[in-house]
C-alpha cells in the first residue's frame, strides 16, 4: 500500500515540483495572456450564447491577423475584467445602416444567418472610422434602445471567442 | 532529494510572494484612492438595503465628493453640478433600490504633481427584478478626476466613457 507522502509526491519528489512548477507556470501564461476565461451575461448574444454561458477569449489571434467580418470578439471597458461580447458586421472605412432590422454594408443588405428573429430596428447610415469595427450583438429581436452596439476603436477589442 | 523539493517549494513560495507584493504594491496616493473609492462603493450598496434618506447617510456619502462636483453620464442626460444637489437625488432613493448592487473592476489610478489624480474604472450594477427575481448586469466604464481636500481624497468630476460610438 501507498504511504500518503508517496501519493502526494510521488515516486521522484523533485520531478513532482519540476512538473508542478511547469504547470503552475503554463496555466499562468495560458490563462493569463493567451486565453481568458469568460461568463457571459445578459442576452444581447442569443441565441448564439445564452446567459451563464462559459467561453475562452483568444487574446493572441489578432496579433497574428486583424479581425474579420463575422467574428464574434470580446470588448473591454476600463479593462478586461468586465468584457462585452459582440459580433463585428462592418470593417474600417465601410458604410453601415440598419434598414428595418437588416444590416446593410455600403448599401447591400447583409447575410446573417446567425440571426434568427428580427425587431424592425432602423440605425442611419454611419462611416466605420480607418482603427474602428461596427459591433452588434445576434439578439435582434430585443428593444434596441436596451441592446448595446456601434463603432468600437479597434484597441477595445480583446481577441475572439474561440467557440 | 529532500533538499530538492525543499528548494523548490521555497522557489515557489518566493515567487508567488514577490508576485503579490508586485501586484500590491504601488503609489501609496493610488493605493488610498482606491480604498476611498471601495468605501463609497460599500456606503453606496449599504443605503439600498436601508435607505438613502437618513441624513446620516448622505451626508457620510456626501464625504467622498468636493462641494463642485460634476457628475455628467452622458447619452443625453444633463450633468449634474455640484455636491448638495447629488446629495438631493441620493436623499430621493428610497429602500425599494435594494434590487441594486454596485461593484468596481479595474480601477487605474494616474497622480498628477498638482495634488490630482485621473482615475478609469468598470462599475458594474447588479439589479434584481423585484416581480420576477430575474438577475441583470450593466456595466459602464466611468473617468473621474479626484483631488485632495481637507486631508481626503475627494470626487472632483465624473465622466461616462461611452464605449460604443
Amino acid at each position: 500500500m501507498s504511504s500518503p507522502r508517496r501519493i502526494l509526491f510521488g515516486r521522484n519528489p523533485r520531478r513532482t515540483a519540476a512538473r508542478i512548477i511547469v504547470l503552475a507556470v503554463v496555466c499562468l501564461i495560458t490563462f493569463g495572456w493567451a486565453l481568458t476565461p469568460v461568463r457571459v451575461h445578459g442576452i444581447s448574444m442569443e441565441p448564439t450564447y445564452r446567459d451563464g454561458a462559459l467561453n475562452l477569449v483568444n487574446r493572441v489571434v489578432y496579433r497574428l491577423r486583424r479581425p474579420v467580418r463575422g467574428d464574434v470578439v470580446a470588448i473591454r471597458l476600463a479593462g478586461p475584467s468586465v468584457l462585452y461580447v459582440k459580433r463585428i458586421v462592418a470593417l474600417p472605412a465601410e458604410k453601415v445602416a440598419i434598414v428595418n432590422g437588416v444590416v446593410e454594408i455600403n448599401g447591400t443588405p447583409l447575410a446573417e444567418p446567425y440571426v434568427h428573429n428580427r425587431g424592425k430596428w432602423d440605425v442611419p447610415e454611419v462611416t466605420v472610422g480607418p482603427r474602428e469595427y461596427f459591433v452588434v450583438g445576434d439578439n435582434r429581436i430585443m428593444r434596441v434602445a436596451d441592446h448595446d452596439f456601434g463603432r468600437v476603436d479597434a484597441s477595445r477589442i480583446l481577441g475572439k471567442l474561440v467557440f | 532529494m529532500r533538499r530538492g523539493l525543499v528548494a523548490s517549494v521555497a522557489a515557489i513560495v518566493a515567487c508567488a510572494a514577490g508576485l503579490w507584493f508586485w501586484a500590491s504594491s504601488g503609489p501609496s496616493g493610488a493605493r488610498e484612492i482606491e480604498r476611498r473609492l471601495n468605501d463609497l462603493v460599500e456606503e453606496l450598496n449599504a443605503g439600498t438595503t436601508e435607505g438613502m434618506g437618513t441624513i446620516a447617510r448622505v451626508g457620510k456619502i456626501g464625504q467622498f465628493f468636493t462641494t463642485d462636483v460634476i457628475v455628467d453620464l452622458g447619452k443625453g442626460s444633463p450633468p449634474i453640478h455640484g455636491r448638495d444637489t447629488l446629495m438631493g437625488m441620493a436623499a430621493r432613493l428610497q429602500p425599494r433600490t435594494a434590487a441594486f448592487v454596485l461593484e468596481v473592476a479595474d480601477v487605474s489610478v494616474e497622480l498628477r504633481e498638482d495634488g490630482r489624480a485621473g482615475v478609469t474604472l468598470t462599475l458594474m450594477i447588479r439589479q434584481r427584478s423585484f416581480g420576477s427575481g430575474e438577475e441583470s448586469l450593466d456595466a459602464r466604464e466611468l473617468a473621474l478626476e479626484v483631488v485632495r481636500s481637507d486631508g481626503e481624497w475627494r470626487i472632483n468630476r465624473v465622466t461616462a466613457i461611452d464605449t460604443f460610438r
